[in-house]
């Protein structure tokens, strides 16, 4: 198993854990919007396609804006429709702007969401449904 | 009486790596006026989604440039003002958004109007209430 590949733009990055067995995770740190969401879907795409369950942590995530929401939402129901379980880590340490615009956007439940990245592990490995 | 009212002007090449840069400037304004970091952080959603209405959706394919003017104004107003030069607000099937930039801007925003003056791309003006601390 390789360590991660990280993607640096300052303090912002997309890296890719995969140190617990059947799941990636993919834990996004600082802000992100229109400029760093290609490379985030090109991270989802390879985690979707590992066969593994996918958990994307978002929390020390400080900012998104809507074409990162786009990039989640999608990448939730590509997990659905292909059976993989799927969980977004959104938690006290996320940041206002992230929960600010899924309040907004009224998009939260369309992310599979859990409070913390253990339950979100737990959640996606367990299942799509699960 | 308020400070003398202060902001920032950009030209930027309409990519979507100066959408950050734009953000930098409008937090570096928002410190000094000492408004919460909430409040910092939903001004800065809207401004961004502004700016990516004009990097995804003003010049298709094509280069072209946009601008953003932030004036801190006496009385607790931000206003900021989004101008490219290109296509106008046409819908487009293939759009790379959510379609809700306008929506949460018009849900954090006090104030929002879009133009296209003289027929030539799109100029979205926001005014924001700082003082509201809420929206």
């Amino acid at each position: 198993m390789t360590p991660g590949s990280t993607i640096l733009t300052g303090v912002n990055t997309i890296v890719v854990e995969r140190t617990e067995p059947g799941v990636e995770v993919v834990v996004v740190t600082g802000e992100h919007d229109l400029s760093t969401a290609p490379e985030l879907e090109r991270q989802l795409k390879g985690a979707l396609e590992s066969g593994a369950a996918v958990c994307v942590d978002l929390m020390e995530t400080t900012f998104i804006d809507s074409s990162v929401l786009r990039v989640l939402i999608s990448a939730r129901e590509q997990a659905d429709e292909r059976g993989i379980g799927f969980r977004v880590a959104l938690g006290d340490t996320t940041g206002h702007g992230v929960r600010r615009l899924l309040e907004l956007t009224d998009t939260e439940r369309r992310l599979a969401t859990a409070p913390t990245r253990a339950a979100a592990i737990a959640g996606a490995t367990n299942g799509p449904r699960g | 009486m308020a400070p003398n009212s202060h902001g920032f002007e950009l030209e930027l090449a309409a990519e979507a790596d100066n959408v950050p840069l734009v953000r930098h400037a409008l937090r570096g304004l928002l410190e000094a006026s000492g408004i919460s970091d909430e409040r910092t952080a939903d001004i800065a959603l809207a401004v961004t989604e502004a700016c990516a209405n004009a990097v995804l959706h003003a010049y298709h394919d094509d280069t072209g440039t946009f601008e953003v003017a932030a004036e801190l104004a006496p009385g607790g107003r931000l206003f900021v003002i989004v101008r490219d030069y290109g296509s106008g607000m046409a819908p487009r099937v293939d759009s790379p958004g959510l379609g809700v930039g306008l929506p949460v801007i018009a849900a954090i925003a006090e104030a929002l109007e879009i133009d296209s003056p003289d027929g030539s791309g799109t100029l979205v003006r926001m005014i924001f209430d700082l003082r509201a601390d809420a929206s």
